[in-house]
């Protein structure tokens, strides 16, 4: 079956004041229709740029990208892909019903406007100036847009982004809904709760690269784990068993299953001033990335 | 597909009340300060009077500053996220330039017929041809502004676009021979800037091409100069035009 994405050594550079920007960085990445994926990662980790190439906004420096077996911008011409954008402007002196009549005469077959509204959540306010209209309502029109091409594959960059918890809330139900009809979904995000709650795979990119790419029970097993950090009279043979380095004299290793290493450690390696603590989203990401880089 | 969306452009331009009125009245308040009120516009040219060369100018000063200003206008808002917006769907770069440079039509109509208004009803005097060609390319090849606006909107980006374009104008419309008349060697330099296509192929139909000059020899252009002018700066700003826009889907 052709992938809905295909991305063969991908690279994106920007150019910066002193060196190149290299913000996404020789990725391989395949995904398959019907597939729900999340793209979870820091600040600048990539995501955006990756994104906006499958979406043919911008083009690789190097590499080569696929939608449906067509270029990037091929598929969004013929209504295959539709996002929702993080960025995405919209015209504050249109009407929330005007804005979905312009965008839906740009495509030659679109869901009728009175349906995507309907869809959307957005009739009782489709009268409404879009300079009007609070966080979470724009964010609905620009859900609302990206639903007119009735496109196979939805991508969503930050998705909720400004939304408060109820809106954010029926947001992911909606999300939920388009699943169900066989959307590929791809999104990106920050928080992992989102990646958790609505992705079946997550795929987790830091400083351009992807580090660890799987079912998302496995990701967030790991980037939830916890670092235990001890003094060692022989810290290498530790090392050899659980992995980690040494920080300034001290084993610190990051664990699943942080008791049992923790219990080892006491009893096998007679460790001294054991400490555990809860590593945050970012200790996790920058650990993968260190793990990817060696 | 494309109706629907100039539909929804012009609404867009009649809810800006503001601009809309400068748009209007501006160039005819020139115009009653520099071609009604002056004596000499009474005097006669080939296929009318002095007074219809000055309605001419400012009609011809009133479409591009309402169109310039549109295409600066377009520029910030696609460097507002819009254009990475239309750039999600199958609307093509050179189809939304299309649409905007007839918006920019649509809108230079205002001011033209304003000017042409209050020109009718006082002293301007010209043969029904010289209006209706007038008119029709004054009308016409106002696109060229717009398509200035949108260049240098994408060009000089942020707010200080409408900055750049109005004050670029107003050297424009002095080199196109709008305000005073110019010679020797500023008219060879003129000959070459947008404007004095513009304007030079307008009065054309009330003229046969003489131009008055500042040391008092009116001066003969021929009709390929000013077509040629236009020509060639029609198809430089479209080009660039329909490349900047591509370039702004990207993140800004």
């Amino acid at each position: 079956m052709t992938p809905a994405i295909e991305l063969l050594q991908v690279s994106r550079r920007f150019r910066g004041s002193t060196a190149p920007i290299v913000a996404v960085d020789h990725i391989d990445l395949r995904i398959e229709p019907g597939e729900v994926v999340a793209l979870l990662g820091p600040n600048g980790a990539g995501k955006t740029t990756t994104l906006d190439m499958v979406l043919g906004l911008s083009a690789p420096t190097s590499g080569s990208i696929n939608v449906f077996g067509m270029a990037p911008r091929a598929a969004v011409a013929a209504g295959r892909v539709a996002a929702v954008l993080q960025t995405g402007g919209l015209l504050p002196d249109l009407t929330v019903a005007e804005t979905v009549e312009f965008i839906a005469a740009t495509y030659s077959n679109p869901e009728p406007v009175t349906r995507v509204l309907e869809l959307a959540n957005l009739t009782a306010i489709s009268g409404r100036r879009v300079s009007k209209c609070s966080g979470g309502e724009q964010q609905r029109l620009r859900f609302a847009l990206a639903l007119l091409p009735r496109p196979d594959l939805l991508i969503l960059d930050e998705p909720t982004a400004g939304m408060d918890v109820n809106a954010r809330r029926d947001f992911w139900a909606q999300m939920h809904a388009e699943a169900r009809e066989g959307r590929t979904v791809v999104f990106a995000t920050h928080y992992l709760e989102e990646a958790d709650d609505f992705a079946d795979r997550t795929v987790l990119m830091s400083g351009g690269r992807i580090v660890a790419d799987g079912p998302t029970e496995e990701i967030r097993a790991k980037a939830t784990g916890r670092w235990v950090s001890a003094e060692l009279a022989d810290p290498a043979r530790a090392i050899d068993r659980f992995g980690g380095q040494l920080v300034a004299q001290r084993l610190v290793v990051r664990a699943a299953d942080s008791d049992l290493v923790a219990l080892a450690l006491l009893t096998e390696f007679g460790a001294t001033n054991l400490e555990v603590v809860s590593g945050s989203l970012e200790d996790a990401f920058v650990a993968l990335t260190e793990g990817a880089a060696k | 597909m494309t109706l629907t969306i100039l539909k929804l452009e012009i609404r867009r331009v009649v809810r800006d009340r503001v601009r809309l009125f400068f748009t209007a009245i501006m160039p005819a308040f020139f115009y009653v300060i520099f071609g009604a009120a002056q004596s000499y516009g009474s005097i006669k040219v080939a296929h009318g009077n002095v007074a219809m060369m000055i309605m001419v100018a400012m009609a011809a000063y009133g479409a591009v500053a309402a169109t310039a200003s549109l295409g600066a206008a377009t520029a910030i808002e696609r460097a507002t996220g819009w254009g990475r917006q239309l750039g999600l769907t199958p609307l093509g770069d050179g189809q939304y330039v299309a649409i905007k440079s007839a918006l920019a039509v649509v809108v230079a109509i205002i001011p033209i017929t304003i000017v042409s208004v209050i020109g009718a009803s006082t002293d301007v005097e010209a043969t029904p041809k010289a209006w209706v060609l007038s008119i029709s390319i004054l009308i016409g090849g106002s696109v060229l502004f717009a398509l200035y606006g949108l260049v240098l909107g994408q060009l000089v980006r942020g707010e200080a676009a409408l900055g750049a374009v109005s004050g670029s104008l107003v050297v424009l419309s002095f080199l196109g021979n709008l305000f005073f008349p110019l010679s020797g060697g500023w008219l060879t330099f003129a000959r070459f800037t947008p404007l004095y296509g513009y304007a030079t192929l307008a009065r054309y139909p009330v003229s046969d091409g003489w131009v008055v000059s500042s040391d008092g020899d009116p001066v003969h252009e021929a009709l390929w100069m000013p077509l040629t002018n236009v020509a060639v700066w029609l198809v430089i700003l479209a080009v660039a035009a329909t490349l900047l826009v591509r370039r702004s889907r990207a993140r800004q």
